[in-house]
């Protein structure tokens, strides 16, 4: 009796130990899964989104980007090499546009081609209501590099990849 | 993933007149569509190994409409019915 007991007692520290292990250290993959996460969070804004709220989202939105990250986009005149506080700006003013906005990812395909290097193709998608009442639908294919800067994903180019040509 | 109807092949010739779609010169016939449009889009020929697919939602202008031609080595689906 005494013997299962002390046997139940260390299944339980090891379970334990495994949930600490996936919680408290995630797989790589599951930190760059996180940074599209956040990114969606704040890009995304709700009608009644309060000052404070757009003012901590906006900041936030930098946090997730290296000193210098390259656009590309083949459509609208964005391609450059922006530095984190230019993409906070683009971001405000593209937030201020709209009365609601969504971006969502989904189909995420993340491989590590070489170390601190996170490479993720995925599917984005764009809602929302302009301010002066139009209607946003845009999906489009993204391939996005991250790299490992001070033990944090960053994002660094971000390329809109031109799936279909008019 | 996007969800589109194949509506040419390689070779052949799309255009746009007045909403109207246009392939090889002949008018399609797209029950499909629900909203009119009035899109214009110059002649241009599909590219070998591209299929030309288009949204059956016209009701946005064709500048905000994503459609075009794209390689068939992406398309990872096909008709159910």
């Amino acid at each position: 009796m005494v013997k299962s007991k002390f046997i139940l007692i260390a299944a339980m520290i090891v379970i334990a130990g495994i949930w600490a292990a996936v919680f408290f250290f995630p797989s790589e993959e599951k930190k760059v899964k996180k940074q599209f996460s956040l990114l969606s969070e704040w890009i995304s804004k709700d009608p009644n989104e309060s000052t404070l709220t757009m003012a901590r989202k906006v900041k936030n939105i930098g946090t997730l980007f290296a000193e210098r990250c390259e656009l590309r986009e083949p459509v609208y005149p964005l391609s450059g090499s922006y530095t984190r506080e230019e993409i906070t700006s683009i971001a405000l003013r593209g937030r201020a546009h709209f009365f609601d906005l969504s971006l969502k990812f989904y189909d995420l395909n993340i491989s590590f081609p070489e170390e601190g290097v996170a490479r993720v193709t995925l599917t984005a998608k764009l809602t929302g209501k302009s301010t002066s009442g139009e209607q946003m639908d845009e999906t489009r294919e993204l391939e996005c590099l991250l790299r490992k800067i001070d033990n944090q994903w960053l994002f660094s180019q971000l390329e809109v990849v031109e799936v279909l040509k008019k | 993933m996007l969800l589109k109807r194949v509506v040419a092949l390689e070779g052949e010739r799309v255009e746009f007149r007045d909403g109207k779609l246009l392939v090889n010169g002949k008018a399609i016939d797209e029950p499909y569509v629900r909203y009119p449009c009035n899109w214009n889009l110059s002649p241009r020929q599909v590219e070998e190994g591209h299929v030309y697919v288009i949204g059956d939602n016209r009701s946005t202008p064709i500048e905000n409409h994503y459609f075009g031609q794209a390689s068939v080595k992406r398309v990872v689906g096909g008709p159910l019915w």
